[in-house]
């Protein structure tokens, strides 16, 4: 399986030059409480449909990025790009 | 016997009678042909059963000769399952018939078909289950009786590879459609890549001899196999590229497509795909459809035409569908005595052929092969028998709606064309000619243009006359009658499924098509649905009165073809990383061992003088593979505060820390240290295996926090040596003209100085215990470091020392290796590293966690432990506590220092305190151990800091 994830540094390439880095979520930071912490590490939003996420150019450039997939059809919508907090 | 060569040839001949070709079929010599394939061979040798059926052990023939039936698999050169019919002879193969015992001629286990009425639909689910330890015993003897051929035992040594292709446009089949639109795609600029399974490109038109009707002046008038050269020439010419004997396995996001040609296995990256796999001739269901002689219509064309074999010599041709009078004529032209039986009432008389208009078959019957044919009026009636020594089935051909439905079009059933269509395509894929419902071939050309021009241009084109073209050809095919009859009548050839069983799985409850997949294998077999899709779906729409429109599919998924495993299991590269200074290690005859990507030296002969050097006198090891890191920026000292959960913010320039690296778990992800160079400049280290890890952690936080902040890997830019022992300094100071003495260069301490004449970082730590200096220098001078450090200790009783030596010095030390007596749970605190966690610090990456982890008990702990010298137990040895399993040893040796058995375990927190005493259980044997806290070796620390 394969298609192009757009890398914010090189443009479209392979997904095999990737690593997923999982949902972007924002952290709950040091002042989160227990629960909330349990929340950002466990849960999982799961989107059937569009989804923020990371991505690691790890065949490339090694950037680190943002980009929202549809997971129904692994098209992204938009550029990724590096979030200005997260 | 009835299937013979002829001794003419025939202008579509694939086999050159110069050329014969020595094979063997179950030890018995077979002559044939260069362009033979294994099926032909067989054929022309009289060998009639090629094979035994999955479940009942039925004779069974070629049956379509076009790889899309599971009958004729064979083992050749103990490769199993391979596809006689399209499978090319060599000199010397040895092929073998499966799935008969003792033989496949003589099959005792032929009985199976006479017991079917204990063999129900599931009745693996039904049968031997009760009482409970019948089963074990059951399963065995289904495994061994039921199935294909024997795995082979020895190791697979067949050349393989992966190759990776791009075009632009690909297109998978190289028919009238595929080759139409290949030329067309072509011609427009694009890059272009025909896939094609057979041998030859042309698909069903290269075994056409008769004129065909194309409404396209340079190519009207032509015989079939003429047109297609003119096709493929076409093709060609305008720069597409054909590859054939090469079949898609499945069609994957991307879009990508893979193939194999049995040695190779293709991953086609492309633009657009052009889909145009052409229709698939099915089988009719009737009474003993399945005996060796009952043939499809494609099987007898491509026996007669391609390999020379007349089937038989009194054929009757059963035209179910608009082939059928085709076929009857050119097995009269090859001479032989043809009877035509033909549904169709108004089918017209052919000359010198015997045509029986209305009529149907209803059974097929003989004892090994088909004898006669059993014939009735469509309507009923009386019926009569035909003897015969072959019955040529023309069967409705099915639109291959497979790869387009993996692809990921929506299949529909088209009541236009009376047929499952591709309706909705996802927009990188077009669907052209017969598996697109085209019914000729002036249509399936106009249409494969189109295609062609609709990928290469990526928008559908209308150019009216090919619009007009492609429209005529959707014509509705007259409706396929299957017959009743006594006997068995096969649904599905390869699983071994009859109509009546299809019955009974709905009376059963399995009413909808996926259910009657799973339940009674139907579809599921090594075909693919290729030869069994259609009837079991009308016989699923026919057990549940519904139609086909509204019974469905079953849910296409890869491979489209069965392909052998090794094809994915084909050798990747492996990278090897080896340090400026292997060679060196060579020539001192180290040993050498994978840590992870890199080599390193295990040791240099004795492990255990490379201990006793190291604690008497001096070592040197080389530690090149160490992650190293430059991280530097004015949040530099932010963003390591953040990493790691020690302090740094009290850190000196000239000084290092040791720490963990946890998660947000509290869990350690690696160890190492970190050294200040300046106000906002730090090198990092990690361990060997973790490098990589650590760096993506490093910059996707870096990213995550948006800071100031550069992270430069420096692991291969920087060679390493760890130099220790009691000496240590002695043969440093013979390197450099720094002040190396305790008080200007302390423990944790870092000094930017020359060493052997080059720049070096030299950090003062402990891992093994001993007095150390790590001197890092770039890597191009390496192996100029570490012969220098040799050299220095001439006289000194410097010694190199590889892993294994490192891994008792630090075990005597208990300092622990992250991933060995580490898991992904571990936290500090389990592991008595507690006290480098600074919850004090406002914020850290585990800090919530690890304050949540401070606050209880740990259940178990990393603790050390002793025993008496022998016997050693492994790493993972199970710690047990009243006869059950309570731990687990991670670190175990022979300690030269010691003398005694010393190791690390994980053990319940109460067993967790000096002297305990601990059993160890493994290979059957029982050692009492003693709970050790403290190091073993120099407790107080004394020698890090002399």
């Amino acid at each position: 399986m394969t298609f192009p994830v757009p890398c914010p540094n090189c443009g479209p390439r392979e997904v095999l030059e990737f690593s997923y880095g999982g949902e972007a979520r924002p952290h709950p930071g040091p002042g989160a409480n227990f629960e909330e912490l349990l929340r950002y590490l466990y849960l999982r939003v799961n989107a059937d449909g569009p989804g923020a996420e990371w991505w690691f150019h790890r065949d490339g450039c090694r950037r680190w990025f943002v980009a929202t997939r549809d997971t129904r059809t692994n098209r992204f919508l938009e550029h990724g790009a590096v979030p200005a907090e997260a | 016997m009835s299937a013979e060569r002829l001794p003419e040839d025939g202008p579509l001949q694939a086999i050159d009678r110069r050329h014969p070709i020595r094979l063997t079929v179950d030890g018995r010599a077979v002559e044939a042909f260069a362009g033979d394939t294994v099926g032909s061979a067989m054929a022309a040798a009289r060998i009639e059963i090629v094979g035994r059926s999955f479940k009942y052990h039925r004779p069974r023939g070629l049956f379509c000769m076009a790889g899309a039936c599971a009958n004729c698999l064979v083992t050749i050169d103990d490769v199993p399952n391979l596809r006689a019919c399209t499978t090319p002879v060599r000199e010397g193969m040895r092929v073998r018939r499966q799935n008969g015992w003792p033989s496949v001629d003589r099959d005792l286990l032929r009985v199976l078909d006479r017991l079917s009425f204990l063999l129900p639909p599931g009745f693996y689910y039904k049968l031997g289950h009760r009482p409970r330890w019948a089963w074990p015993l059951v399963e065995p003897i289904v495994r061994r009786v039921a199935g294909l051929g024997r795995p082979p035992t020895a190791p697979d040594h067949a050349p393989r590879d992966r190759i990776s292709l791009h075009a632009d446009v690909v297109v998978v089949g190289a028919g009238p459609a595929g080759l139409a639109a290949a030329g067309e795609a072509a011609r427009a600029g694009a890059r272009t890549l025909v896939l094609e399974q057979e041998a030859e490109p042309g698909g069903e038109l290269a075994i056409e001899l008769g004129i065909v009707d194309v409404r396209e002046p340079e190519l009207a008038g032509l015989a079939g196999y003429r047109l297609a050269a003119r096709l493929v020439d076409e093709a060609v010419r305008a720069g597409a590229e054909i590859l054939v004997g090469t079949v898609t396995i499945g069609i994957f996001d991307g879009p990508v497509v893979a193939a194999t040609d049995g040695q190779a296995l293709y991953r086609v990256r492309a633009r657009r795909v052009v889909l145009a796999p052409g229709a698939i001739e099915q089988p009719v269901v009737f009474a003993g459809n399945d005996l060796p002689g009952v043939m499809l219509s494609g099987a007898a064309r491509r026996l007669l035409h391609r390999f020379r074999i007349r089937p038989g010599r009194r054929p009757v041709v059963f035209a179910a569908s608009l082939h059928g009078h085709r076929i009857a004529d050119e097995l009269r032209a090859a001479g032989a005595e043809v009877t035509l039986v033909a549904p169709d009432p108004a089918a017209p008389p052919m000359p010198d052929v015997d045509v029986l208009p209305n009529t149907t078959v209803v059974a097929a019957a003989g004892r090994r092969r088909v004898e006669q044919v059993v014939v009735a009026p469509v309507d009923g009636g009386r019926r009569r028998s035909l003897p015969c020594d072959a019955l040529v089935v023309a069967g409705p051909l099915a639109p291959a709606t497979v790869l387009p439905a993996m692809a990921g079009a929506e299949i529909v059933f088209d009541p236009q064309v009376a047929a499952f269509l591709p309706g909705a395509l996802p927009p990188e894929l077009t669907v052209a000619g017969a598996a697109a419902g085209m019914t000729t071939v002036d249509s399936a050309i106009a249409d494969g243009r189109l295609a062609g021009l609709t990928a290469a241009l990526g928008g559908r084109p209308s150019i009216p006359d090919l619009d007009r073209r492609a429209v005529a050809g959707r014509r509705s095919l007259p409706p396929t009658r299957d017959a009743a009859g006594d006997g068995k009548r096969f649904v599905c050839l390869c699983m071994d499924v009859t109509d009546a069983e299809i019955r009974w799985a709905v009376a059963e409850g399995f009413d909808s098509m996926e259910l009657l997949k799973r339940y009674t294998t139907v579809t599921m077999g090594p075909c693919q649905g290729k030869s069994c899709l259609l009837p079991s779906v009308r016989a699923c729409a026919r057990a549940t009165g519904r139609d086909e429109a509204s019974t469905g599919l079953t849910t296409a998924r890869p491979p489209w073809t069965p392909v052998e495993l090794g094809t994915f299991a084909s050798d990747r590269l492996v990278p090897r990383k080896e340090t400026p200074m292997h060679e060196a290690h060579s020539e001192l005859g180290a040993t050498f061992m994978w840590a992870g990507e890199w080599r390193r030296p295990l040791s240099y002969g004795s492990p255990e003088e490379e201990v006793r050097a190291v604690r008497d006198a001096a070592g040197v090891i080389d530690v090149s593979t160490l992650g190293k890191f430059v991280v530097r920026g004015p949040d530099a000292l932010t963003f390591l505060e953040r990493l790691y959960p020690v302090r740094l913010g009290d850190l000196e320039p000239g000084r290092l820390r040791y720490s963990v690296m946890c998660n947000d778990q509290g869990a350690i992800l690696d160890d190492g240290t970190v050294c200040r160079l300046g106000d906002d400049e730090f090198f990092v280290t990690t361990t060997t295996g973790n490098a990589e890890t650590v760096d993506r952690w490093m910059g996707w936080w870096a990213t995550a926090w948006g800071l100031d902040v550069r992270i430069l890997n420096v692991t291969g830019g920087y060679a390493a040596v760890g130099l220790a022992g009691p000496r240590a300094r002695e043969i440093l100071a013979r390197l450099t003209e720094a002040d190396v003495r305790n008080d200007a260069l302390r423990y944790l301490r870092a000094a930017k100085i020359a060493v052997a004449g080059v720049p070096a970082l030299v950090l003062r730590l402990g891992f093994v215990g001993e007095l150390s200096f790590e001197i890092h220098v770039p890597s191009g001078f390496g192996r100029h470091l570490w012969d220098a450090v040799l050299e220095a200790g001439t006289g000194l009783g410097l010694r190199p020392f590889g892993i294994e030596a490192q891994r008792v010095l630090r075990l005597e030390k208990q300092h622990i290796l992250v991933g060995q007596d580490t898991d992904a749970e571990s936290d500090p605190y389990e592991v008595g590293l507690g006290w480098m966690v600074h919850l004090d610090k406002p914020d850290f990456l585990g800090r919530q966690a690890l304050a949540e982890l401070a606050a209880r008990d740990p259940r178990e702990r990393l603790v050390g432990f002793t025993a008496d010298p022998a016997p050693v137990p492994p790493e993972g040895a199970a710690v047990v506590r009243e006869g059950t399993w309570a731990g687990r040893v991670t670190s175990c040796r022979r300690s030269p220092t010691l003398g005694r058995v010393i190791g690390l375990a994980w053990v319940p927190a109460d067993l967790a305190r000096d002297g305990e005493v601990i059993e160890i259980s493994f290979d059957g044997a029982r050692v009492h151990a003693t709970v050790h806290l403290p190091p073993f070796y120099d407790p107080e620390g004394l020698r890090v800091r002399s």
